[in-house]
C-alpha cells in the first residue's frame, strides 16, 4: 500500500513558491527520510500533508484517501521550539493531548486512554517526569515529551519534523531505536531531517527536497554523490529567477 | 462620615448605586479575568490593548448615530471597531512585510486617535445627552445602572460556558496550534471563540475601567495568577479570583473618595496583587528564589564546616572552637553557627569545650570529601586540568553533586582510589 501521495504539491509563501511540484508516492512501512538545505522547503511538505498550511495547487493522499477520512491514523510531531515550553502544563498533559486525536473536543478521556498515555511515557522512559513542569525539562526531554504525544495518538502514519534537533546523543539513540520498534509495528514514518552522516543509517528510504523534488526513492538508490551535489549544491538558476520573476511582478503561478 | 462607616455603608448595599457598582464590577472583572488567561497563554497581550483603544471610535460613532447613551447601542458600537482592529492587525500582519508590532502601534494609534476626535466632535456638538461619554476613557463604575449589569451576567454566563466547553480545545490550540489543527480541532473556530469574548469584555468592560486601562485588566490578573500555578484551569480560577476581587476592592476604593476614578483604582489593586504575586509567588517568584538561595547558603555552611572533621582515619574527631576557627577559612560567626546546625543535626556532640563527630557526621564529613576528591578527578581528566588547578572548582561543586550524579561520577572514573593529588578517596 501508499502511504503518502502528493500531486504536484506547491505552496507560495509571500508569493514565491516554498514547495514546487512536489510529486511522489511513498512506500508504506519504512521510516523515510526528508532532506534537503535550509529553507528547501522540508517542513513546510509536511505541514502541506498535514493541512496546516494550505497548498496553493496540487493535493495529497493517505492510504489513498483524502487526509480528513483518516486523520485519527495520522501523527504530526511539530519541531520541538515551534512550542513555548513555559506554557501551564505538565509532561503527562502534553501526551494527553495526543488522546484527545481520538477522543475530541469533549469527550472524557477513559480509562484505557490513560493506560495508553502511561504506556507512552514509558516507551519514552518519561515515566517518572509524569508530574515534571514541561518548562523544567531538558531539550531531549521535551523531544521524547512530543514523541510520546505522538505515540498516544496510536497512528499509522507519523510526521515529525526535526526530532532530533537539540537532543542529547543518548536521547538520539533512544529515538532512533524507538522509531525502528515501530516501524518494525508496521508504521510509516517521515522524518525530517538534515545530518547527512547519520541518515544513510536512520532512513531506509528517501525524499530529497530542494524546493523543487530532487530523488525521491530507496537510499542505496539515491543516496550517491550525484544527486547530493544537486540536492545540496546550490538551487537551479533558471528556477529560481522564474520564482524571484514570479515573486517581483506578482504574477500568479496559475491562471484559469 | 469616617473612612469605615463608608466602607460599611458601601457593604450594606442601602443604596441602590451601590448594588449595581458591586455586581456591576465583580462580574465585569471576573469575565475579564476568564477571558485574560488565554489571551496571556496565546500571547496576545498587546492585542487586547489594541481592542480596548480601538472601542472608543466605536463607542462615538454608536452615540453620533443614535443620539443617545443606550449601553445597547454603545457596546454594539465598541464591539464592530474593536473586533475590526484586531482583524486588521492580523491581515496586516499576515500580508505585508510590517512585523505585528508596528500593525499593532499603527492601528491602535489610528483608532483611539479617529476615537478621540470623534469624542471631541459630539461635545462641541451640543447635545445634553452626551454629558458623561468621555468617562469612557478613564471609567466610572458609578456611571453603569441595573440593566448594565443585567447584561453583563448574561454576556458573562454565556462566555463562562463557552469557556467549559471548548476548554479542551481553547488549551490546546493555545499550546501548539498546529498540533490542535494536525488533530483536527477547528482551529478557525476556536480563534473566534476567543475573539469575539475578548471584544464583547473588553467592550463591555471600557464603561467601568476605561479603554486606556482595560488591557490592564485583562492580562494582570492572568499574569499574577501564573506566578502561583501551572495548570491551565488552576490558572483560569486563579485568575477570576484575583480579578473580581480587585474589581469590588477598586470600586470600593472609588466609591469612598468621592470624585475617585474606578478604572484606575481597579486596575491599582489589581497590580499590587501582581507586584506581591511576583514577589512571593510559589512558582519562579523572587521570593522562592531568596529562600532557595538562604537555603543554599546554609547547604553549604553546614557541609564546609562537617568537612572540617573528616581525617583520613575515618575516626572520630574532636576539636575545640579555637582550634576550628584557625583550620579554616569559614569566619567566626559563621563558623559558630554551622557548628549550631550540626549539633542540632546530630552530626556533633558538644562535650565540655570540645565538639565530636557522632558516626553520622563522620559519614557525611567522608560524603563531602568524596564528592570533592571525585569531583577534582573527573575535571582533571576531562577537562584536561593540572591537579593544582582544580581544588577551587571542587569547593563549589561539591555542594551541588546528588547522590546519582555521584554514583554517575563512581562508575565513569571506574571507581578510583585517589584523587588527583593522590589523596584518597573515602567510601562508606
Amino acid at each position: 500500500m501508499n502511504s503518502v501521495e502528493t500531486h504536484n504539491l506547491t505552496v507560495i509563501y509571500d508569493k514565491k513558491p516554498a514547495i514546487w511540484n512536489i510529486d511522489f508516492t511513498l512506500p508504506a512501512g519504512l521510516i523515510i527520510g526528508i532532506m534537503g538545505p535550509n529553507g528547501s522547503g522540508k517542513s513546510t511538505l509536511l505541514k502541506a500533508i498535514m493541512d496546516i498550511v494550505e497548498p496553493n495547487m496540487g493535493y495529497v493522499k493517505l492510504m489513498d484517501k483524502p487526509l480528513d477520512d483518516l486523520r485519527d491514523k495520522v501523527s504530526y510531531v511539530p519541531q520541538r521550539l515551534s512550542v513555548d515550553w513555559d506554557f501551564p502544563a505538565s509532561v503527562y498533559d502534553v501526551v494527553a493531548m495526543g488522546r484527545y486525536a481520538k477522543r475530541g473536543m469533549f469527550k472524557k478521556l477513559s480509562s484505557d486512554d490513560k493506560k495508553r498515555i502511561d504506556e507512552s511515557l514509558e516507551m519514552v522512559n518519561m515515566s517518572a517526569f509524569q508530574n515534571r513542569q514541561i518548562s523544567q525539562l531538558s531539550g531531549g526531554q521535551q523531544q521524547r515529551v512530543f514523541l510520546a504525544r505522538a505515540l498516544a495518538q496510536d497512528a499509522d502514519i507519523y510526521l515529525m519534523d526535526e526530532p532530533f534537533v537539540g537532543v542529547d546523543a543518548a536521547t538520539e539513540q533512544a529515538i532512533i531505536t524507538l522509531l525502528k520498534n515501530m516501524r518494525d509495528q508496521g508504521k510509516t514514518l517521515l522524518v525530517v531531517h538534515h545530518d547527512l552522516h547519520t541518515a544513510q543509517d536512520y532512513f531506509e528510504h528517501m525524499v530529497l527536497l530542494n524546493t523543487r523534488l530532487v530523488a525521491e526513492g530507496p537510499t542505496e538508490e539515491i543516496f550517491n554523490e550525484k544527486i547530493l551535489t544537486e540536492t545540496y549544491g546550490g538551487t537551479l538558476t533558471t528556477l529560481s529567477k522564474v520564482a524571484n520573476v514570479l515573486k517581483e511582478k506578482d504574477f500568479p503561478m496559475r491562471h484559469k | 462620615m469616617d473612612f469605615f462607616s463608608e466602607i460599611a455603608s458601601f457593604f450594606s448595599f442601602t443604596e441602590p448605586n451601590v448594588r449595581v457598582v458591586f455586581w456591576g464590577s465583580l462580574i465585569l472583572c471576573s469575565i475579564s479575568g476568564l477571558v485574560g488567561t488565554f489571551t496571556l497563554l496565546r500571547k496576545r497581550s498587546l492585542i487586547g490593548d489594541v481592542i480596548s483603544h480601538a472601542v472608543l471610535p466605536g463607542i462615538a460613532l454608536a452615540f453620533i448615530l443614535g443620539q443617545q447613551k443606550n449601553p445597547a447601542y454603545l457596546i454594539i458600537g465598541a464591539t464592530v471597531t474593536g473586533w475590526i482592529s484586531t482583524f486588521l492587525v492580523d491581515y496586516i500582519t499576515k500580508n505585508s512585510k510590517i512585523k505585528s508590532d508596528t500593525a499593532i502601534a499603527l492601528i491602535l494609534s489610528v483608532f483611539f486617535g479617529a476615537g478621540i476626535l470623534l469624542l471631541t466632535h459630539i461635545q462641541q456638538s451640543g447635545n445634553a445627552a452626551q454629558s458623561g461619554l468621555d468617562q469612557f476613557i478613564f471609567g466610572r463604575a458609578s456611571s453603569m445602572n441595573m440593566n448594565d449589569v443585567y447584561l453583563f451576567t448574561a454576556v458573562g454566563v454565556v462566555i463562562v460556558a463557552l469557556t467549559i466547553v471548548f476548554f479542551r480545545g481553547l488549551t490546546v490550540l493555545s499550546f501548539d496550534e498546529e498540533f490542535s489543527q494536525a488533530i483536527g480541532f477547528p482551529n478557525p473556530w476556536l480563534r473566534l471563540i476567543l475573539s469575539i469574548t475578548t471584544v464583547i469584555t473588553v467592550a463591555m468592560g471600557v464603561q467601568a475601567v476605561g479603554v486606556v486601562l482595560m488591557s490592564a485588566l485583562l492580562i494582570t490578573p492572568a499574569a499574577s495568577a501564573r506566578f502561583w500555578t501551572n495548570s491551565v484551569p488552576l490558572l483560569a480560577i486563579l485568575s477570576v479570583i484575583i480579578s473580581g476581587a480587585s474589581g469590588v476592592l477598586g470600586s470600593t476604593i472609588s466609591y469612598t473618595y468621592a470624585g475617585m476614578p474606578t478604572g484606575p483604582w481597579i486596575v491599582v489593586v489589581v497590580s499590587l496583587v501582581a507586584f506581591t504575586s511576583a514577589i512571593i509567588g510559589t512558582r519562579n517568584g523572587l521570593g522562592r528564589k531568596m529562600l532557595l538561595r538562604w537555603s543554599n547558603n546554609r547547604k553549604i555552611l553546614r557541609e564546609n564546616t562537617i568537612k572540617l572533621f573528616y581525617n583520613s582515619e575515618q575516626e572520630q574527631a574532636s576539636y575545640t572552637l579555637e582550634e576550628l576557627t584557625k583550620k579554616s577559612s569559614i569566619e567566626a560567626a559563621s563558623l559558630t553557627k554551622g557548628l549550631k546546625m550540626l549539633v542540632r543535626l546530630n552530626f556533633v556532640t558538644k562535650q565540655g569545650r570540645e565538639f565530636v563527630t557522632t558516626d553520622e557526621g563522620a559519614k557525611e564529613a567522608r560524603a563531602i570529601v568524596r564528592k570533592h576528591r571525585l569531583w577534582e578527578l573527573y575535571i582533571s581528566r576531562f577537562m584536561n586540568l593540572q591537579p593544582d588547578h582544580v581544588h577551587d572548582d571542587a569547593e563549589g561543586i561539591e555542594h551541588v553533586i546528588t547522590p546519582e550524579i555521584e554514583k554517575e561520577l563512581e562508575k565513569e572514573l571506574e571507581y578510583p582510589l585517589k584523587d588527583p593529588h593522590d589523596s584518597e578517596i573515602p567510601y562508606e
